[in-house]
């Protein structure tokens, strides 16, 4: 009893959830612009979407400026580690108390401000001041998942590692690297999607004439919303759904590994 | 030691170019009048009375669905902690699922479901039932805000009460307590960690959006979050919207603090 | 023998708490040398000063004649066991075991004999393969021991090597360790906590507390004639008991006159106020009223091979801790005796550096 009344609660949980996006997902198929009546199969929204020149270039921007902002936040963020971990208790406190700031602060703020840095140190906004932006809010999610992997654990292995005669650097590569490595991983995974998501941000910090997905999308709901932006829905809805299957298949294999 | 402070120093720049001056900047137009002069005007523009009204419907409405998405979370939490090994991990699977998705669009379906021409509308115009007008309405707001962060509330309850030790509820029973006390006594405080993190985690963006607001509410109800966007991108106002900013970040600080005191607390409070 | 490791006036403090106050120590060729004493007493951080994990605020470290203070750790002679063994996770055994080789630019073939050499040495033939992980306790501080002595290290240091085990693969393991060091025909020093370690396997036990060395010697000196209150109770159960001299080679406890072995030419003359520790199996049961003092058992424990008793003496209410093989009941009256030589007579402290030595635990 106590458990179908669980089921129906869940059900109706993922009713709420997914029936929003399957009708995007279905309207996407719609012959006709209306929102309310079928009309027939068609893809031609997807073709209208893949033509469109404006949607082609957010795509790279967002998936360019991911990758360099993730790239750009794992190496400062691990390197914000290692050096937090010869400072005084204080002094790393006070650094994580900011890094804590654009995690915990309204985006809407934290977009603002950065606008204010832009325009106050007359930093021309378009491509870099995004990416820049960007690596600004990607770093406190590489900090936080290195930082737990270097304990007193990962000081023991060095030192083990310097008694067996191996230099400094040496350790480092072969022992303090791998064991910081999956944090590092999840690290650039976390500021890509953050990166990839991020619309309150990029919409402070970009100038005129530079889109990301997101603020294109925005800027044509405003307009009225077209059906190439439910083919649009789909497509991000089916990647995610494979990366994420992808992922999970991956890590169900690693636990059956390590079991 | 592995580390060399040095290491640090790109980090501490970006610190100080990303979060540091960029705040000050904020408190810096934030008491500047458009001469340069120190003032306090931007500051008490809030008491204006349609800053007031925007403030008074975004706290309201941020607080609303906040509790919502509470009571949809927790149980939902509660029968993903019951529910079996294998079926747990698909569940978690099936709500991070849409938190993927471009929150534009999933707030986009919304529009499309609830609009005068939309898919619901339809639908009861199909059966022969008249036409509701659904959107541009505070209630629209809130089914949207509940929809876009309630994952963000389910997750961190889950995985505080999945944490909890089966045989602390056991003891519980043993000692002779009823299941709403054993929930009341043992579960709900227990619990505590996950609920500030999920409030924080939904309330603080309901309380400073503007995208929801513009895309449910049709541009004709003003958030807060809308009042200072508008300040910076048409306006061209940034003292204003300056000064608007510090006094919002007041709120969140203040709630916050307040979570972190029940947090301590440990929920004694809650019951 | 000849020295090894020389330790000179060491000094050392972490965040203004002086951790070791002045150690002279001294490690010959070829010994087995115990650093014991309670945790924080500044054994493990005199061992890392030892393997260059710390450096001395004063005092010299000298290697075989020749101050290697200043040299890092991966410069030194010598290789660490570590506490919780420190094995790289991300490893095989095979590669943890190669890991000290492989830095040095060995041969493959010389890695894979000394891999195979060392495995066989700890009892582990054909583990090369296996990960960390799937290793028990036991195993993964043979690998750890397999690790180190493959760089043919003219010392061993071992960092309380067996703490992590259950009792009975801790008494394996110190049989095994002994054996190894033979075989190896290197020097250890080696670190604990718990006394038994330190007296069935040292050569030499070096017994520390607070920063500084309490007492050097054989385990059976300092078992058997501990300096101080501290000694006496850190190893093995006993009665410490405040005294004093009454005459030549006699000490007054409780008000009963006892005759021991030591006088004015050990340092103990006459008036002087002392401590004095007995062992409890060197407390022999009389018949009532025949010994040197009376009592009444109060309570008695089987422990295993003897019974251990708490008896409440006639004179003075003190309780005393007896061992004995035979059975006895509680509340039967004994009368007690303690030979001469069983009477172990110690100074009080006096100076600052001394009242370290008070028994603290």
């Amino acid at each position: 009893m106590k458990k179908t009344l669980g089921n129906i609660y869940v059900l109706i949980i993922l009713l709420f959830l997914y029936m929003p996006i399957l009708t995007l997902i279905v309207l996407s198929f719609n012959d006709a612009k209306s929102m309310s009546v079928w009309t027939g199969f068609s893809l031609h929204w997807y073709q209208e979407l893949f033509q469109s020149r404006l949607m082609m270039g957010a795509v790279v921007n967002t998936f360019s400026i991911a990758i360099l902002a993730a790239l750009i936040a794992t190496v400062i963020g691990t390197m914000g580690v290692l050096g937090m971990a010869a400072m005084k208790q204080r002094q790393e406190n006070v650094l994580m108390g900011l890094n804590n700031i654009p995690m915990l602060n309204a985006d809407i703020v934290t977009g603002i401000a950065l606008m204010l840095f832009f325009l106050m140190v007359r930093w021309p906004r378009g491509y870099m001041s995004i990416l820049f932006a960007h690596t600004v809010f990607c770093i406190p999610y590489v900090i936080l998942s290195v930082k737990p992997r270097l304990n007193k654990n990962t000081d023991k292995l060095f030192e083990a590692a310097l008694d067996l005669g191996a230099s400094e650097r040496y350790a480092f590569r072969k022992i303090v690297l791998p064991e910081l490595r999956p944090g590092i991983m999840s690290g650039f995974l976390l500021s890509f999607t953050m990166s990839v998501d991020d619309f309150i941000i990029t919409y402070f910090t970009r100038g005129a004439g530079i889109n990301t997905i997101s603020t294109l999308i925005y800027s044509e709901v405003k307009i009225g919303i077209r059906p190439s932006l439910f083919a649009l829905s789909t497509i991000v809805f089916v990647v995610a759904l494979v990366v994420l299957i992808t992922v999970n298949l991956r890590q169900s294999r690693q636990d059956r590994a390590a079991a | 030691m592995i580390a060399k402070k040095r290491f640090a120093a790109p980090f501490i720049v970006w610190i100080i170019a990303g979060t540091v001056i960029p705040l000050a900047s904020i408190a810096y137009y934030g008491f500047s009048s458009r001469d340069g002069g120190f003032t306090f005007s931007n500051i008490t523009a809030m008491f204006q009375h349609d800053h007031m009204q925007a403030l008074g419907l975004s706290l309201l409405l941020a607080v609303i669905s906040t509790i919502i998405c509470l009571l949809l979370a927790f149980p939902m939490a509660m029968v993903l902690r019951d529910s079996k090994y294998g079926k747990q991990g698909f569940l978690i699977f099936v709500i991070i699922l849409p938190m993927w998705m471009n929150f534009l669009l999933r707030t986009m379906a919304w529009q499309v479901l609830l609009e005068r021409q939309g898919v619901i509308n339809g639908l009861l115009a199909a059966v022969g039932l008249p036409r509701q007008e659904m959107m541009n309405t505070p209630g629209a707001i809130v089914l949207g805000m509940v929809y876009d962060f309630l994952p963000f509330m389910i997750l961190p309850i889950y995985n505080t009460v999945s944490k909890i030790d089966n045989h602390l509820i056991e003891a519980a029973y043993d000692l002779g307590a009823s299941k709403a006390m054993t929930f009341a006594k043992v579960v709900l405080p227990l619990s505590v960690p996950g609920i500030v993190s999920g409030i924080t985690m939904v309330f603080i963006p309901a309380l400073t959006t503007f995208v929801i607001s513009n895309m449910l509410g049709g541009g004709k109800i003003n958030l807060i979050g809308n009042i200072i966007e508008q300040e910076f991108t048409v306006n061209s106002n940034w003292y204003l919207g300056s000064g608007l900013s510090l006094v919002m970040m007041v709120f969140i600080i203040l709630s916050m603090v307040l979570l972190q005191k029940f947090d301590k607390t440990g929920g004694a409070n809650l019951i | 023998m000849s020295e090894l490791i020389r330790l000179e006036h060491i000094v050392k403090s972490f965040d203004d708490t002086v951790v070791l106050n002045g150690i002279d120590l001294s490690v010959a060729e070829n010994e087995f040398v115990t650093l014991l004493g309670p945790s924080g007493c500044g054994k493990t951080t005199t061992l890392r000063i030892i393997g260059g994990f710390e450096k001395p605020d004063e005092g010299r470290v000298y290697f075989d004649g020749k101050d290697i203070t200043d040299l890092p750790a991966n410069q030194r002679h010598l290789n660490t066991v570590f506490q919780n063994y420190a094995l790289f996770p991300h490893m095989s055994v095979g590669e943890n075991i190669a890991f000290g080789l492989r830095v040095k630019n060995k041969s493959e073939q010389y890695i894979k004999d000394k891999i195979k050499y060392a495995l066989k040495l700890v009892n582990l033939d054909g583990f090369e393969n296996r990960k960390i992980d799937q290793m028990s306790g036991g195993q993964q501080q043979r690998i750890a021991m397999a690790r180190a002595i493959v760089n043919e290290p003219r010392v061993l240091l071992l960092d309380e090597p067996l703490g992590a085990l259950d009792l009975k693969l801790r008494q394996e393991m110190q049989y095994e360790l002994v054996r190894l060091k033979k075989e190896l025909g290197i020097t250890f020093l080696y670190i604990t906590h718990d006394q038994e370690e330190a007296l069935t396997m040292s050569d030499k036990v070096v017994v520390m507390n607070e920063g500084y060395i309490q007492q050097e010697g054989t385990p059976e000196q300092i078992y058997d004639e501990p300096v101080n209150a501290f000694v006496a109770d850190f190893i093995g159960d006993s009665n410490i008991l405040p005294g004093q001299m009454v005459d030549e080679k006699v000490v007054r406890i409780n008000g009963i006159d006892y005759p021991c072995i030591d006088g004015t030419e050990q340092g103990f003359p006459p008036r002087r106020k002392v401590d004095v520790v007995i062992r409890p199996e060197d407390i022999d049961i009389m018949p009532y009223g025949q010994g040197q003092f009376n009592g009444t058992i109060i309570s008695k424990l089987f422990i295993g091979v003897h019974y251990e008793m708490l008896v409440q003496s006639e004179n003075g209410k003190v309780e005393w801790l007896l061992q004995n093989y035979d059975q006895h009941e509680v509340g039967e009256k004994i009368g007690m005796k303690v030979d001469p030589e069983n009477i172990q007579i110690m100074h009080k402290p006096k100076s600052e550096a001394e009242s370290a030595m008070e028994i603290d635990i």
